[in-house]
Formats: structure tokens, sequence, C-alpha cells
């Protein structure tokens, strides 16, 4: 469980270094995942310690952008204001997205049966 | 004042001072959230974060405490953000395995739906006149929360916006999802898991998984591919566009 843990802020501290000074357009933990992403990868398989961290990270990952999420009524002057730009944006946006996605990947699969 | 209230406003001054009131509150927040959740079978309108958020908030105004003041004590939480965006890897890793046998289509396929995520979202809002703000929040929020969050930091938009955009993103794609894949006519299950992680991210994928264990491993490789190559274009676009 510990191992598991170091590792990862490890690899976080890495990305943190590499963000700072090389690719300041990457997020930190964004790099950190890319490498550890890399790491196993190469390696071929997870230890187990890790596999753990993770598991109980990803179960309960909702609750850790709470405290960010909750900053949300400071806007709400300006969310209630845009109200109706922000909920017609946000509908068309996941349904022109799925819809997109669908239908390119039922094209191509198509393709591929026709042509073998 | 009686001698009892007096007390009682001391011990409160004194717990509010510190971050335990603000740690408490965001778990307890999150804990009733589950409840509620599992008790509503998993509706996707119920979701954990969602309740947490609004629990947080009435919690906030009754005790009038600022949200500055609260972040002080829940930064705590908020900081292992980036940890467990790391630990995302393991789980991506995991999904890459199925990655291989179908490579060209599925990333030809994330990279139009991000696109048109993005385009659309931006497009939409910016024609209907919405603060750039607000606009700039859009960009990532087809993207998993923590990622989106670590892309809005960089690019230098709100955190907070970009997260409850992903979560209503989230929410709307598992309530829409399976009525408009129905009406397209989809039958293959990874094609429709694909789909749902794409457009929505985590929420998406516990839904898919719901529906068919198919459809779930291929929403959750969806969403992995969609946090890497979605970290690494969204800030290329942003900075291009600006």
């Amino acid at each position: 469980m510990i191992s598991g843990l170091v590792q990862i802020l490890l690899w976080q501290g890495l990305g943190e270094l590499i963000s700072y000074f090389l690719i300041p357009i990457l997020p930190g933990p964004v790099l950190g995942l890319i490498f550890l992403l890399m790491f196993l990868i190469i390696k071929g398989q997870v230890n187990p310690s890790l596999a753990t961290v993770s598991d109980a990270f990803s179960q309960h990952l909702g609750v850790l952008f709470i405290p960010a999420a909750v900053g949300v009524i400071l806007f709400l002057p300006q969310l209630k204001a845009h109200a109706f730009a922000v909920i017609i944006a946000l509908i068309m946006s996941v349904v022109l997205t799925i819809v997109t996605t669908a239908v390119i990947l039922r094209l191509i699969a198509r393709k591929n049966s026709n042509e073998s | 004042m009686n001698p009892d209230q007096l007390q009682i406003a001391e011990i409160w001054v004194y717990l509010s001072g510190s971050p335990l009131f603000a740690l408490i509150i965001t778990l307890t927040a999150y804990q009733a959230g589950i409840l509620f959740y599992e008790k509503a079978n998993k509706n996707p309108l119920a979701n954990p974060v969602a309740i947490a958020v609004v629990l947080v908030a009435i919690a906030l105004y009754l005790v009038g405490m600022p949200y500055q003041r609260y972040f002080e004590g829940a930064q705590f939480v908020h900081f292992l953000l980036g940890t467990a965006t790391v630990a995302l890897a393991v789980p991506i890793y995991r999904s890459f395995a199925i990655l291989k046998t179908r490579l060209i289509p599925l990333t030809i396929a994330l990279l139009c739906g991000g696109a048109v995520s993005i385009a659309s979202a931006v497009g939409i809002s910016t024609f209907l006149g919405a603060d750039t703000a607000i606009i700039g929040a859009f960009y990532p929020k087809s993207v998993t929360a923590p990622i989106a969050m670590g892309i809005a930091e960089r690019v230098g938009v709100s955190p907070t916006l970009t997260a409850v955009f992903a979560i209503v993103t989230g929410i709307l794609g598992a309530i829409l999802g399976s009525s408009i894949l129905n009406l397209l006519g989809m039958r293959a299950w990874w094609q429709r898991g694909f789909a749902m992680g794409v457009a929505a991210h985590g929420i998406g994928t516990s839904r898919a998984f719901a529906v068919h264990p198919e459809a779930g491993v291929y929403a959750s490789l969806a969403m992995g591919m969609h946090g890497i190559l979605g970290a690494i274009l969204i800030p290329l676009l942003v900075s291009y566009i600006r």
C-alpha cells in the first residue's frame, strides 16, 4: 500500500519537474500519468501495491473534485446571466459528440467488413 | 448570553478555524451523496458528487463561511487530485490491452468526437453570447474531470467551472446516451460504449458498465484515450486560437 503510494508520488514529482522546466503547457500530474503509463507498458504488468492504491483512488475519484466544484457558488450570478447559453451548449455538445463518435465507428467498421 | 451558549460559540470558533470542519463537511456530504446514489439505484441524475457539492454549498451558506475559508481547509482533499490523476495510469493501462485490435478506427473516432465536442460547445456558447470565462471552461469539459481541471489551470480558465461543466456533461451523457444510440440504430456494444466514454468520461463509463460489460470496457478505454490526447492537444489548440 505504502510502496504503491510512494511510486505514484515519485512519478507525480517527476511530472511536476518536467512540467516546470521543460513542458510548461502540460500539467505535472498528466505528465506523471503518461510516464507511469509508459513504464507499465514497458514492464508489462502492474505490481499489487500500485494496483491497490490506484483502485482506491479511482473508486472515490469524485470526492477529490468537491472542494474545487463548490467554488461554483462564486460563479452563480455569471451562470445565471448566461444560463440559456450554458444549458443549450452542454446538451447539444454531448448529443453531437455521441452521434459523431458512434456514426464514425460504424462507418469505418462497415467499410472494413465490406473490404475483407 | 448564558454560559452554555458562550461555550458553544467558543467551540464553534475553534472548529471553524481548523481544516477539520472543511474536511468533515466535504467527506460527510460525499458519504450522503453515495448513500443517496445507491438508494436511487445508481440513477445518473443522483450523481454523488453533484449532491455533495449542493450539500456543502448549503452548509457553507448556513454557517456563513466564505468559500475561500472553506477551501483553505479542503485543499488537503484538493491536493490529492494530482496524485489521483497519476494513478489513472493503471486503469488506462488495463484498458489498453483491447486497444491493439481496433487502434485506428478508435483513434479516428475519438479525434472526431473530441473535436465536435469542443467545436459545438464553444461555438454554441459563443453564438448565444456567453462570456469568455464560461466559453474557456468549455474546451476541456468532455475530458475526465481531474485531467480537465489540470488542463484548465494551464490554459488559464477556471478549474471550478471546468469541473462543474465536466460533471454536468457526464450526467447528461449518461441520461441521454442510450436513447441517442438507440435512435441511431447502433447495435455493436463496443461502438456504443466507446461513444459514451468519449462524450461523457467517467459518469458515462459507469453507465455503460451498468448496461453491458463490453460497452463499459470500451467506454473506459475511450475515457483514458480522451484524457491523454485531450491533455496534449487542448492546450495546443487553446494557445493557437488565442
